[in-house]
């Protein structure tokens, strides 16, 4: 069970009644906003742990409220969005929204997201070095990944860009987002590069690369890491 | 042939002399340069009828040149021949009464041979012009054909125009139903001054010519004339002259003149007025469709998600997690909002493919990444089936919208799924060759029989065999196919018969993927 709190903005009344009791059973407290202005305010007055926020809210754009929230806070957001709009689904995740889930979803794949988006982004130098995805390790202390307890031998490129997903493990991590912090800022558009490491890197930690399990695509977006 | 327009004024009487002076000179060299070639070998060998040679600068100036200079260089031939070869040598006069006849009759056979090649030569131009002429006038029926909108038959219109006048052309449309005021058939950039000119010559375009030359502003002369026949009219066009002014412009203009004229004739016996109505009347009734479409399918997948929600939620809840009925009551709703929810989405995107085209978005992909998130996203569906892939691990990466491309596949995997009996096999499988990425879904299911297989790829087209008892829209396949040749691909279905399965396959173009010359310092 768990105990953390949820804000849900959205404008549909069946939506936030039908998320609060799926929340709720879960152990989770939650709040309810029908717009944008509403949702800021909460958000300001009781801080959440965990924002789910539908795009098509009738006051304001979602790429406005979430630069409204990361102004100040770094509360992890959810998005519920329609499919087929990859581009904008990368513009909010750039913009700090954590993860999105796509409309109609069922509630498992909405609470996983939020189980996701509420573990520690990365870890703190008291915490644990070691980052642990289904049979993968990582230890970030000594730049070491194992699989199966088996020692990896991965390149520089291929370490970075898997650390960078297994500390965002189970979450969406947008190819601009590995480019940036692996081959910084020049080189945004060239994720041709991030492709083939990406496919070197399943060759080493999937059963099978052609068919990954951990590493996956988000396809037109980026990637993520399974849990 | 090449004629030159210009008729008066200093400047152009030079230029004229020096136009006409200019390939006399150069046969005058021809002679000049077979003279001295002659001059060398008649060091080494003695010569004989060395007058023959005199003929090839001939045949060269009345090919190259035109008949004056072959003229010219028959005679400078005979005369350099008199002079350098015939005894006495360095005169121009001929002692041997024989030379006397043959070089008369060099002169007299050199004209001959200038004039048949001259004409020769004017022949094949001809027949060369005429070549490109039909092969535009093939092209423009083509594209025809293949035209759907009025749009596209202006466009048509216009590509065959530019490609006859051989300039800058652009057509204004006139509006439907008579009205006035110009709508451009194509996005380019159009001078304003043009664009006033060509409104007010639409307004004055009773009158059977009105057209009229417009300085555009930038230093370019614009002809600016309706394109009509005898009873229909189809646009104006706006024709680029150029910086030429006065005599010049006026030679463009004719010539514009004659070619519209032919090309206004073939517009008429083609019909094209009744096409270009037909397809307005046509579009606004797909536009019509299509708003009615969007709008009520817009409306039917907000209560979806609620629905969805909702029943999952109570399958969930504390109490009714451990009743296996409730649960399977939870698969049933989420499968059947799974259906609905795509039959909308089939709606929406077929009517954003009619009203807007399809906008893609390509990148470079990894083949694999289509082939998993299709067969990922329809687990549910493909629950009941044996799905086994077969992927090569090293396969070139594809330019290619993703998200179309999986949406693509994806349809085809649902119908795989939807027209077999449970428990049968489908496999997904990606192949390459050295111009192609080939992704092919096959199955064990009810196969094509008599239309369907022609006829499978046709909008709202559904076979009357499953027709009652499938469930579908009739728009998965003519979606698949519309992102597929976005994306530059073929797709194709193949099936040996009533029950003896489909195999369906995209083919899409692999090109050279660029280099990665980031990977420096990587060792992986």
């Amino acid at each position: 069970m768990d105990s953390s709190s949820i804000l849900v903005i959205d404008d549909e009344l069946h939506i936030r009644q039908f998320l609060r009791a799926a929340f709720e059973f879960e152990g989770f407290a939650v709040q309810e906003a029908s717009d944008a202005e509403e949702g800021i305010r909460s958000a300001t007055l009781k801080p959440p742990d965990l924002i789910i926020l539908d795009l098509g809210l009738p006051d304001r754009d979602g790429s406005s409220v979430i630069e409204r929230l990361r102004s100040w806070s770094n509360v992890p957001i959810i998005v519920l969005t329609v499919r087929s709009r990859e581009r904008e689904k990368v513009r909010l995740l750039e913009l700090g929204a954590d993860d999105y889930v796509v409309k109609p979803f069922g509630i498992g794949e909405l609470i996983a997201r939020a189980r996701a988006a509420l573990r520690p982004r990365a870890v703190t130098p008291l915490g644990d070095p070691v980052v642990r995805v289904g049979r993968l390790e990582i230890n970030l202390a000594t730049r070491a990944g194992t699989f199966d307890g088996k020692r990896l031998v991965l390149g520089p490129k291929e370490y970075l860009v898997l650390q960078i997903l297994a500390q965002h493990a189970g979450r969406v991590v947008t190819r601009q987002q590995i480019m940036k912090q692996v081959w910084g800022g020049s080189h945004l558009d060239d994720t041709h590069y991030l492709r083939i490491v990406v496919r070197n890197l399943r060759k080493k930690i999937e059963v099978d690369p052609t068919r990954p399990r951990i590493l996956l695509t988000e396809l037109g977006v980026g990637y993520r890491l399974g849990t | 042939m090449r004629h030159d327009p210009d008729q008066d004024g200093r400047t152009s009487l030079r230029q004229r002399l020096r136009n006409s002076l200019w390939p006399v000179l150069k046969s005058l060299v021809l002679v000049g340069v077979t003279t001295i070639g002659l001059l060398i070998l008649d060091q080494f060998f003695a010569l004989r009828h060395v007058t023959l040679v005199y003929l090839v600068p001939v045949v060269i100036a009345a090919t190259k040149l035109g008949i004056v200079p072959a003229v010219i260089a028959a005679i400078a031939g005979g005369g350099a021949s008199a002079f350098f070869f015939y005894p006495p040598i360095y005169s121009f006069l001929v002692q041997d009464p024989q030379h006397l006849i043959e070089l008369p009759l060099f002169v007299f056979v050199a004209i001959v041979t200038g004039h048949l090649a001259t004409n020769l030569k004017r022949q094949a131009e001809l027949a060369r012009r005429r070549e490109t002429e039909v092969q535009d006038l093939y092209a423009f029926s083509r594209q025809l054909a293949a035209a759907h909108t009025a749009n596209d038959i202006y466009t048509a219109i216009r590509q065959h125009l530019t490609s006859m006048i051989g300039r800058r052309t652009i057509l204004f449309e006139t509006a439907p139903r008579g009205g006035v005021g110009a709508t451009l058939s194509n996005e380019e950039r159009v001078p304003e001054r043009v664009k006033r000119e060509t409104e007010a010559v639409i307004g004055r375009r009773k009158d059977s010519r009105s057209d009229s030359v417009v300085d555009d502003g930038e230093g370019h002369l614009w002809l600016v004339r309706p394109v009509a026949g005898k009873a229909e009219d189809f646009g104006v066009l706006a024709i680029d002259l150029g910086q030429q002014a006065g005599a010049k412009a006026d030679a463009i203009r004719q010539r514009v003149d004659t070619v519209l004229d032919d090309a206004t004739t073939t517009l008429e016996h083609l019909d094209l007025g009744q096409a270009i109505s037909e397809a307005r009347v046509r579009s606004e009734t797909e536009a019509l469709r299509d708003a009615l479409i969007g709008s009520v399918s817009h409306q039917l997948r907000t209560p979806l998600v609620s629905i969805l929600g909702a029943a999952t939620v109570i399958s969930r809840a504390p109490g009714n997690r451990s009743d296996p009925r409730l649960a399977s009551l939870a698969d049933i709703l989420r499968d059947e909002v799974d259906r609905l929810n795509s039959d909308v989405q089939d709606l929406l995107d077929a009517a954003l493919i009619s009203s807007k085209g399809v906008r893609l978005e390509s990148e470079w992909v990894e083949p694999a990444d289509i082939v998993n998130t299709a067969i990922d996203r329809r687990q549910r569906l493909l629950a009941g089936h044996r799905v086994a892939l077969d992927i090569p691990s090293e396969l070139p990466f594809i330019y290619v919208d993703p998200i179309l491309l999986e949406q693509a596949l994806g349809q085809i995997v649902d119908n795989a799924a939807k027209y077999s009996q449970p428990g049968s096999a489908i496999q997904v499988a990606v192949r390459s060759d050295s111009t192609s990425v080939i992704l092919s879904v096959k199955d064990e299911g009810f196969g094509l029989v008599g239309e369907e297989s022609t006829r499978l790829w046709e909008r709202f087209f559904r076979g009357e065999r499953h027709a009652s008892n499938v469930s579908g829209s009739g728009l998965g396949l003519w979606i698949a196919k519309a992102f597929v040749t976005a994306n530059g691909g073929e797709i194709e279905a193949f099936s040996e018969g009533a029950g003896r399965g489909t195999i369906v396959s995209i083919r899409l173009p692999a090109s050279e993927a660029p280099k990665p010359d980031l990977m420096v310092g990587d060792d992986g």
